[in-house]
């Protein structure tokens, strides 16, 4: 690539990305999954983490919680979850639906990186179905990983857990 | 001498020639390639270098702040995708804000499509994205008796907990405005909030010599030709007396 395409691509990307006009590729709007899976969009709740939460969550994501409060939506049995958590550099967002302690459904709703979007297949997402935390708040199964998607697979992996930790302490 | 004898003697000499210049080029592609290899491990992916002489080097448009937000106890200043509040530097690619308020517990940064609520003492307690606010793009951020309010595009809204949003109106709504930076500040802030490069991407340029520009990945061209070189020499070397031996 000749050096100046090479700047003009670094100065693009600077711009573009500073100014929030990447969005990465939009596979479905957090908006629409959650009506999508209630039917209609219910008022959402919030789930404050303790200090104890923020622990256990960083423990299962590897770094510490990006916020403090989870917002996430919810019916007697089921609760929905939109997490995001860094692939290689960029943020994924996917939403988990989690029925009695167990993954009903996931959904890639937003990917920005720029390989591993096969992570948004349903091969691959419907290794997650009826998954639940086993022992150390790990997954009861294995994951079967995709060649140069490892890094976005194990986002996924993350926030899976994530999803039925919080799942479970917003019903306790 | 016979030729072959000359011709083996120069072989020799040369291989030894090209093997101790590129010795150091060598060392430094095999460490580089190492580095790359193991970037994620060594965590490269997730930092960034901020160094006003490397932006310029890139190429990158390197913006001085313009204007500060201010509220009771908090000051914003953003620049390249970066922000310094209250003396902290974060991110790398955060947007534009248009505006911070203060309200009795937290307080609230707006940028045109995301709302980031802190606590007093600067952890964020929420990051709020397009599907949780009212309409975009929110054009500037106010306060009022107890809670936000939102300029956007489809009206002013207004909310206490900011999770249920309701259409309000102009008055009494206290906006957060910027003020404005001198030249002095504006130097000192524009050198702070530099933009970054990651290390991966640039041992990546350095490995395939486009740190260099144009001319860098001719000049690694000629060592990967040379390497091939010495591998050829080197095996005929090491081939030769076994061809010899041979053949008697």
């Amino acid at each position: 690539m000749a050096w100046g395409t090479c700047r003009l691509l670094a100065l693009l990307t600077l711009v573009f990305g500073a100014a929030g006009f990447v969005r990465g590729e939009v596979y479905q709007e957090p908006d629409a999954f959650i009506a999508e899976v209630f039917g209609s969009k219910p008022s959402p709740k919030l789930l404050w983490l303790t200090r104890d939460m923020q622990a256990q969550a960083s423990a299962i994501l590897g770094h510490f919680p990006a916020q403090l409060r989870q917002r996430y939506w919810s019916d007697t049995r089921r609760s929905a979850w939109i997490l995001e958590e860094i692939g290689k550099e960029e943020l994924i967002t996917a939403g988990f639906v989690v029925a009695d302690g167990h993954i009903d459904h996931v959904r890639v709703l937003v990917y920005r990186e720029s390989r591993g979007q096969e992570v948004r297949q349903s091969a691959f997402l419907k290794q997650f179905k009826q998954a639940k935390l086993g022992q150390g708040d790990l997954l009861d199964r294995q994951i079967d990983g995709i060649a140069g998607a490892t890094l976005s697979v194990g986002a996924m992996e993350r926030m899976a857990r994530l999803a039925l930790y919080f799942d479970r302490t917003s019903r306790e | 001498m016979s030729p072959r004898l000359f011709l083996l003697r120069l072989l020799r000499r040369w291989h030894a020639r090209i093997g101790f210049a590129a010795m150091l080029f060598f060392l430094f592609l095999a460490a580089t390639g190492l580095a790359l290899n193991h970037g994620n491990g060594l965590g490269l992916d997730g930092r960034f270098i901020h160094a006003g002489w490397l932006a310029r080097w890139y190429g990158m448009k390197s913006e001085p702040p313009r204007q500060a937000f201010h509220s009771r106890h908090h000051v914003l200043i953003a620049a390249n995708g970066r922000w310094l509040l209250d003396g902290k530097i974060s991110g790398e690619k955060l947007p534009q804000p248009v505006g911070l308020i203060e309200l009795a517990d937290t307080f609230v940064v707006a940028s045109d499509t995301v709302l980031y609520i802190y606590r007093l003492d600067g952890e964020l307690i929420e990051k709020l994205g397009r599907d949780a606010l009212p309409g975009i793009p929110v054009r500037a951020i106010g306060s009022i008796e107890r809670g936000i309010a939102l300029r956007t595009a489809s009206g002013i809204f207004t909310s206490a907990d900011a999770l249920s949003w309701q259409r309000a109106a102009r008055r009494s709504v206290l906006w957060s405005a910027p003020t404005g930076l001198s030249a002095a500040e504006r130097q000192s802030y524009g050198e702070t909030l530099v933009p970054g490069i990651s290390p991966q991407q640039m041992l990546l340029d350095l490995h395939s010599g486009r740190f260099a520009g144009r001319y860098g990945p001719l000049f690694v061209d000629l060592l990967a030709v040379a390497l091939a070189a010495l591998s050829l020499s080197g095996a005929w070397f090491f081939l030769l007396p076994g061809l010899r031996r041979g053949r008697h």
